[in-house]
């Protein structure tokens, strides 16, 4: 049964609308004013904002009760203990906004994830001032960082988690570093605009079908009968090294991992092309060719790759991994976003 | 959703802070607070200390809600109110107590800070010692360090928090003193305020039943203290007018407690001879009445009016401590004239009571002839006669003054001035009797006069026709000594005596009035200041005619003043460090140059470039690149400076 539908928004979408229209408004409006931020950028004091917490507003609120009281009472020691702690508001505010002002924020870079993993950034805050900087925060939409103190002179990376969906370049529009120190009577953010991004390779599908077979990359060796080629010597023993080629009486004798190599060996090199994948849309063929790149990659096998306008041959290890799976991740999408 | 309501352990790092926070704010409220209201919180505070500890579960909200209704139905039982300064602070505390019991995050912690903020206000609302500032911003110090430890990340020490908590109050602490000094005071309370009256002040009984108490305390409480403009006058003139008892029902002496306005009470009085001004600094007594020399005819307290019988009142009690100037004629006259009504009213004497003194009066009325020569017989009487002045005498039961003037003999003022009286009147001569104070000690440290609790003292007025009332105090003619050096002297010597260390005492004496001038200088300038002392300071200060606008205005331009070098100051605070001036100069030699180092590019490689790129003498560049190394690395200092200098000039 559905509920009913009443012809106007009900109050509390209204207000979190209103708010997200804010936010989104005040947030457009704090780029255009700033621009774009280099990588590695200081804040000023013109551009940390501050703003008093609910905290705040009750404590406001507890400390005109007491001029009230002190008033009424005319008691000269309570207007000391109320003084006292509107000057520790005043100095409370510009402590807050001081705790951010002078700190150096710098792109740390991210590491690629696989789209529907979390993205996270790393930023560099630094501070340069000779007192600590106490509990600086980062944000991110609703996502935030965890909280630290900064010494004098030290920098530290925060970790900004970015949920990602799809492929391609997923870029940090917007970040902000805050916080509530001393008291949590106010709060003092900054907005930075930095050009940074982070790259989403595909998801890989959960339900691939089997890669093309293997096919020999060197034709002019053939295999013998027995399948073995001619020893070439012994190698330090790697993961993903079949059981069958490691020297297990070496190992009785001295208790070392080594391979077998052989000369011409059948490195069991395969070609994953995007027009031989099945599959109803370019996603879905990105997602399977990704699934191929990886299994393949963990098995240490050979593979090559070849997509519209770009190819590369089999091999394996870091570099082709990383070099397939960008292409993969960018592919129909420009270099950058 | 139920929350669960076991917890982490994760508040104890603030959680003993907000307890320690807690404790000391409610310590001041303990000697107030029934005793079940503070083992209530010590308990939940241990209680709450334990479970966080051990990771135990937190009470159901079913108990807590049966603590709350049991405490809230106590608090009702055992003030039968819940405003004031006594109830609100036994609510602050329960709520204290019931808070600790569900506090579970970090957060929850700020309401029980606030709490201990309003206990640590309502403790200086009930009273104000020497020590009540340094001990408020202890507590505040504390509260501030347990507000920071809540919000705290998880790698900052609790030295650190309290470090910070302290630079923070100092910061705030010019901004706190100016808002202090300029906010401006108000004459008058908005409300009427109700002050806790739980804890009893000595003062003066506005009753006075001699006989019935069987000794006089000699509390050496201040009952007020008194700067004089010119010279203190001699002891034997400092009579402290305060109270007047009219009304004899046998037994016992009382008069109009309720303040009241004599439409001619001030115009009766005939001031001769030299006025004394001074200032009297009154603590609290809870009653209407005020104390001025004998005989005030100016005072400077707001509505206080002088009534029939020339006392002086406030209409509201005098909850606090009070300032006030009086200007008073130790010579004086009141009236000339009394109705028959008022002479009566005066005369009148409850029927079949005290027979014997009846008679006695009658017949020394008879033998003197006159008004004047009966009290003279009635004075040498006491003198003469076997009267003794003790401060523990026997009681007296039925018939009080036939007991005293016939049987025991022994008594302090109130017994003669009771007796005296009773005389006046069987005789039919108009009497009545003043309470106050007599004497005071001179503090050479302050300055000023203290009189004590223990200087309360009864006199008499008689009516004579054609001179009007007089003081006669009886007790003079009994012990002239209590008359001429005070009690507090004769106390003091006394109590020396018996202790057999005249010595020590002596010293200790000298301690306690180096306190008392301490707290004198308190009074006046910190807990005294009133719209009156503002005023007079703003004048000092230079300020015209100074009203609330000018004040305030002086305040918030103040008040942003500071708060602009606070900034300022931690703007200093977070400075960047200055770049050196080497690095400025070889960063105006990359400028020149018009090119941009690469990353890692030393300065060697950089110069070989730049020589190429731009045709540069490759003298001055490498001329460039050595001063610089030498500042960097070298033995450089004030030299390679210049020679960085000089190089990077050349280049064009």
């Amino acid at each position: 049964m559905s509920s009913i539908q009443w012809p106007f928004p009900s109050p509390g979408k209204f207000l979190g609308s209103l708010r997200a229209n804010a936010v989104a408004g005040v947030g457009r409006w704090a780029r255009r004013r700033q621009g774009t931020d280099p990588a590695t950028t200081v804040l000023r004091p013109g551009r940390v904002y501050i703003l008093p917490t609910g905290v705040g507003f009750v404590f406001a609120i507890m400390v005109f009760a007491m001029l009230l009281g002190s008033m009424n009472y005319n008691n000269n020691l309570s207007f000391v203990l109320t003084f006292i702690l509107i000057g520790v508001g005043f100095v409370s505010m510009h402590q807050c906004q001081r705790n951010l002002v002078g700190l150096e924020l710098t792109f740390a870079g991210t590491e690629p994830v696989f789209a529907g993993q979390t993205l996270r950034f790393g930023i560099a805050v630094t501070n340069r001032s000779k007192s600590t900087r106490y509990g600086i925060r980062l944000m991110h939409d609703d996502a935030q960082s965890e909280m630290h103190d900064l010494r004098p002179g030290e920098s530290r990376v925060f970790v900004l988690p970015v949920p990602t969906e799809q492929r391609g370049w997923v870029s940090l529009d917007r970040f902000g570093v805050r916080t509530l120190f001393p008291f949590e009577l106010f709060r003092a953010w900054a907005w930075l605009h930095m050009d940074i991004s982070g790259l989403v390779y595909p998801h890989p599908a959960e339900h691939a079908p089997e890669p093309p077979p293997t096919t020999v990359a060197h034709g002019h060796r053939q295999h013998d009968a027995r399948g073995e080629e001619d020893f070439a010597g012994l190698r330090k023993y790697q993961v993903g090294d079949s059981p069958r080629h490691v020297a297990w009486k070496a190992f009785a004798r001295n208790g070392q991992l080594l391979s077998k190599q052989f000369a011409g060996a059948d490195t069991s090199s395969q070609w994953f092309d995007f027009d031989d994948v099945v599959a109803n849309d370019t996603e879905d063929r990105l997602s399977i060719l990704t699934r191929w790149v990886v299994n393949a990659d963990r098995k240490q096998e050979d593979y090559g790759l070849r997509i519209p306008g770009a190819e590369f041959e089999p091999a394996h290890g870091e570099t082709q991994r990383r070099a397939c799976l960008e292409t993969l991740a960018l592919f129909d999408k420009g270099s950058g976003a | 959703m139920a929350r669960p309501r076991g917890t982490d352990g994760s508040l104890l790092a603030s959680l003993p802070w907000t307890l320690g926070a807690l404790a000391l704010s409610i310590a001041p409220h303990l000697p107030y607070l029934p005793v079940w209201i503070s083992a209530a919180f010590f308990g939940c505070a241990l209680w709450r200390y334990i479970i966080e500890r051990q990771r135990r579960m937190l009470p159901s909200a079913w108990f807590r809600a049966l603590v709350a209704l049991i405490c809230f139905l106590g608090v009702l039982a055992t003030y039968a109110s819940i405003s004031g300064v006594g109830p609100g602070s036994a609510l602050l505390a329960i709520m204290a107590s019931l808070k600790l019991l569900e506090t579970r995050k970090r957060r929850d912690q700020f309401v029980l800070l606030f709490i201990s903020v309003f206990l640590v206000m309502s403790a200086l609302l009930r009273e104000q010692w020497l020590w009540s500032l340094p001990y408020m911003i202890v507590s505040i110090i504390v509260i501030m360090t347990a507000w920071l430890r809540m919000s705290a990340a998880a790698n900052e020490t609790a030295k650190q928090s309290f470090r910070t908590g302290g630079r923070l109050l100092l910061y705030a602490a010019p901004l706190a003193i100016a808002m202090w000094i300029f906010f401006p005071r108000l004459a008058t309370p908005f409300w009427a305020v109700p002050i806790d009256t739980s804890r009893a002040t000595s003062g003066l009984s506005d009753t006075m039943s001699p006989g019935d108490i069987s000794s006089l305390s000699l509390s050496s409480e201040v009952a007020f203290r008194v700067s004089f403009d010119g010279p203190v006058p001699a002891p034997r003139d400092r009579y402290w007018r305060g109270f007047i008892l009219t009304q004899f029902n046998g037994r016992s002496w009382s008069g109009n407690k309720d303040a009241e306005v004599g439409r001619n009470a001030t115009e009766q009085i005939t001031a001769r001879g030299e006025p004394v001004a001074y200032e009297v600094t009154m603590e609290a007594t809870r009653q209407h009445y005020v104390f001025a020399l004998d005989m005030p005819l100016e005072w400077s307290l707001p509505k206080t009016h002088m009534g029939r019988h020339q006392q002086l009142t406030r209409t509201l009690p005098i909850d606090q401590r009070v300032a006030y100037n009086a200007v008073s004629y130790p010579d004086y006259r009141v009236g000339t004239e009394l109705s028959d009504l008022y002479r009566r009213w005066y005369s009148s004497l409850p029927d079949n009571t005290n027979p014997l003194t009846a008679e006695l009066a009658q017949r020394m009325r008879a033998d003197a002839g006159n008004d004047q020569a009966f009290i003279n017989a009635v004075l040498n009487r006491f003198h003469e006669q076997e009267y003794f002045y003790t401060l523990e005498p026997p009681p007296l039961g039925n018939n009080p003054v036939d007991r005293f003037l016939f049987e025991t003999r022994r008594g302090f003022c109130e017994h003669y001035a009771s007796a005296f009286s009773v005389m006046m009147r069987n005789a039919g001569i108009p009497a009545r009797i003043v309470l106050g104070y007599h004497g005071g000690e001179i503090n050479p440290m302050g300055g000023h006069l203290i009189v004590r609790q223990s200087d309360a003292h009864a006199w008499t007025e008689v009516w004579l026709d054609g001179l009007g009332w007089r003081r006669v105090d009886p007790t003079a003619a009994v012990a002239p000594e209590r008359i001429d050096y005070g009690a507090s002297d004769a106390a003091f010597e006394g109590l020396a005596e018996a202790w057999g260390l005249s010595a020590p005492s002596q010293w200790l004496h000298r301690v306690s009035l180096a306190i008392d001038a301490l707290d004198a200088k308190w009074n006046d300038f910190v807990l005294g200041y009133g719209p009156e002392t503002q005023r007079r300071f703003m004048e000092w200060l230079g300020m015209d005619d100074p009203g609330w606008r000018k004040m305030m205005f002086t305040m918030l331009g103040l008040v942003l003043g500071l708060t602009i070098g606070v900034s300022l100051l931690l703007a200093l605070r977070y400075r960047p460090p200055a770049k050196d001036p080497a690095a400025i100069l070889y960063r105006r030699f990359i400028e020149k140059t018009g090119l941009e180092p690469g990353v890692g590019e030393t300065a060697e490689r950089f110069a070989r470039r730049a020589i190429q790129a731009r045709a540069l003498s490759a003298t001055t560049v490498e001329s460039i690149t050595a001063a610089y190394h030498d500042t960097r690395y070298g033995p450089g200092g004030e030299a390679a400076m210049t020679r960085l200098r000089l190089a990077v000039s050349a280049i064009a």
